[in-house]
């Protein structure tokens, strides 16, 4: 229906007038994307860390963690991280709630992809690093980790593309995001709903296709000239 | 590299800091789903106006608050509830009818509207009222929107029916265009506004009269004290609610009075006309604080 020509030609009108209105509305997206993937990389690292090297106790814990984070959904973590709070008295405001809810989310499927790249790295590594006296520790911080975080650029663009649409759930706690303000423009026109769910896939594409092109860059950046990883893993090497 | 890593941490931090410690201040926080036209609409420009945000705007006018102070919230309908509750808004207003279920959970204000429930439908379909919420349609689905009382009614009166719950109003409007649903039951003003999208296609079969009363909400016991100067505010803008035989509740509005022009206003003229008078008279409102003015010079502007 909307690819009738006058209505076609209004509606492109009408969504550019709106543009601004929607744009507010991608601010909003992308203020929480950037604080919830900082806060998943954060602790997502945490977790996968503890979960290679973290022992019996610890790793038990950080796998806990990562199993609970994956399996709830999304808004339903939203509604228990903006109202439950309350029900002890503490007002959590909905942006901050929301970076938590997904935040915390996004670690342990960031974990997932970091506790890979950990293991990737051939045993071999540690040994020669021990060997030329390093504490494990430090080898762990100076050769594995640096190593283990360009691994993990692939599959960080792959959550990145992830969370970005996770943003617009951001709504149930009351943010106005983009999403939420194309109603305005389909409450007064029916029948531009097509093609302001367009325009909003377009932002879309658009926010992923940057993002993932940054990522690549860096990639490509910090590639290191020469290095191969062992195939087939880790402790056989 | 590392420089880098530092600062976005570091900026999010401040991000996150900031998201925190901006909580309101003395502030009355009003949860309004928006746009619901005629009830809670929202200019090109993203300004809130409707009935009810006027209604609340000019009962905080004639109790002595400041209008600066009066906060309108955009949120989710079916999140409006635990918003209050939980403190986090101080009032709901959005075309809430008053059940005795919400009323376990919030407490409402007298009633300010009565609402019966429309039953839209394709003009082509052959259906009726009846027909429609009986199952006889091509695909035996009825929608409507998520936690309306809308929705109830279809959920425990429809027979042999699949009732679609939508997050929002105007995608049940495009499914029914679309044929996936035989029927969708809403507010008659609401459905009234989107028979104006497409006159052509849709029409309401009829009316449920389900006698609703929408009332304004807040938190369970009124902690705020804001219950009796809304049921009072109403009265001193032209809206009296008589008891009737049989617990019914009659709603009696002065002639002339603020609250009849801002229904005069709202509920009739198209979208569009009531959003020009709006902003050719909201000033009279917002800046001028001045009900009397402003009802008068809306109704004027609506309907000419």
């Amino acid at each position: 229906m909307f690819l009738q020509r006058e209505v076609l030609i209004t509606g492109i009108a009408v969504i550019a007038q709106s543009m601004p209105m929607l744009l507010r509305g991608v601010r909003i997206n992308i203020e929480l994307l950037f604080a919830l993937l900082v806060l998943g990389l954060l602790v997502g690292t945490l977790v996968a860390l503890l979960q290679v090297y973290g022992g019996r106790f610890f790793g038990t814990l950080a796998s806990g963690y990562a199993w609970i984070f994956r399996s709830i959904p999304a808004i339903v973590l939203l509604f228990l991280f903006y109202f439950g709070p309350s029900e002890f008295g503490v007002d959590i405001p909905p942006f901050f709630a929301a970076v938590l809810a997904l935040g915390l989310r996004s670690s342990a499927y960031q974990s997932q992809i970091f506790r890979g790249a950990l293991q990737a790295i051939p045993h071999g590594q540690m040994m020669a690093a021990r060997s030329m006296g390093m504490t494990r520790i430090r080898a762990i911080f100076l050769i594995i980790i640096p190593q283990a975080l360009r691994i993990s650029i692939a599959g960080w663009s792959n959550e990145f593309s992830s969370v970005v649409k996770d943003t617009t759930l951001a709504y149930v706690v009351g943010l106005n995001e983009v999403l939420r303000r194309v109603r305005i423009i389909t409450d007064r026109h029916y029948d531009l709903a097509m093609l302001a769910y367009l325009t909003v896939a377009l932002i879309f594409l658009l926010l992923t296709y940057t993002g993932n092109w940054g990522l690549g860059r860096l990639e490509k950046r910090l590639r290191i000239p020469g290095l191969q990883m062992m195939r087939g893993g880790t402790r056989e090497a | 590299m590392k420089k880098l890593f530092v600062g976005v941490v570091a900026l999010s931090m401040v991000l996150l800091l900031g998201a925190g410690l901006a909580f309101a201040g003395d502030k009355y926080i009003v949860a309004s789903d928006i746009p619901w036209a005629p009830f809670e609409m929202v200019t090109a420009d993203g300004q809130f106006f409707g009935f009810d945000l006027d209604i609340v705007r000019c009962l905080a006018v004639v109790e002595g608050f400041n209008l600066d102070d009066v906060v309108i919230k955009n949120t989710a309908f079916d999140t409006i509830i635990d918003t209050v509750k939980s403190g986090k808004a101080d009032i709901g207003a959005s075309g809430f009818t008053i059940t005795a279920d919400r009323a376990k959970s919030v407490d409402f204000s007298q009633p300010y509207y009565l609402s019966n429930q429309a039953v839209v439908i394709r003009k082509d379909s052959g259906l009726n009222i009846v027909s429609a919420l009986a199952g006889q349609g091509p695909t035996k689905k009825i929608g409507a929107q998520n936690g309306t009382t809308g929705f109830d009614w279809a959920d425990n009166n429809g027979i042999g029916i699949t009732v679609n719950g939508y997050e929002y109003y105007p995608t049940a409007i495009l499914d029914l265009v679309n044929k996936r649903i035989d029927a969708v039951i809403q507010d008659e003003p609401a459905s009234q506004s989107s028979l104006a999208a497409y006159p052509d296609l849709l029409t309401i079969a009829g009316i449920i009269n389900t006698n609703e009363y929408f009332g304004f909400l807040v938190a369970k016991g009124d902690p705020k004290g804001l219950l009796p100067m809304m049921n009072d505010g109403m009265a001193k803008l032209g809206l009296s609610v008589l008891p009737t035989a049989g617990g019914m509740q009659k709603l009696v509005v002065t002639p002339g009075s603020v609250w009849d022009n801002l229904l005069k206003g709202y509920f009739g003229p198209t979208n569009d006309k009531i959003e020009a008078a709006w902003l050719a008279s909201k000033d009279l409102l917002l800046v001028d604080q001045d009900v009397e003015a402003f009802a008068a010079k809306f109704a004027e502007e609506a309907t000419k």
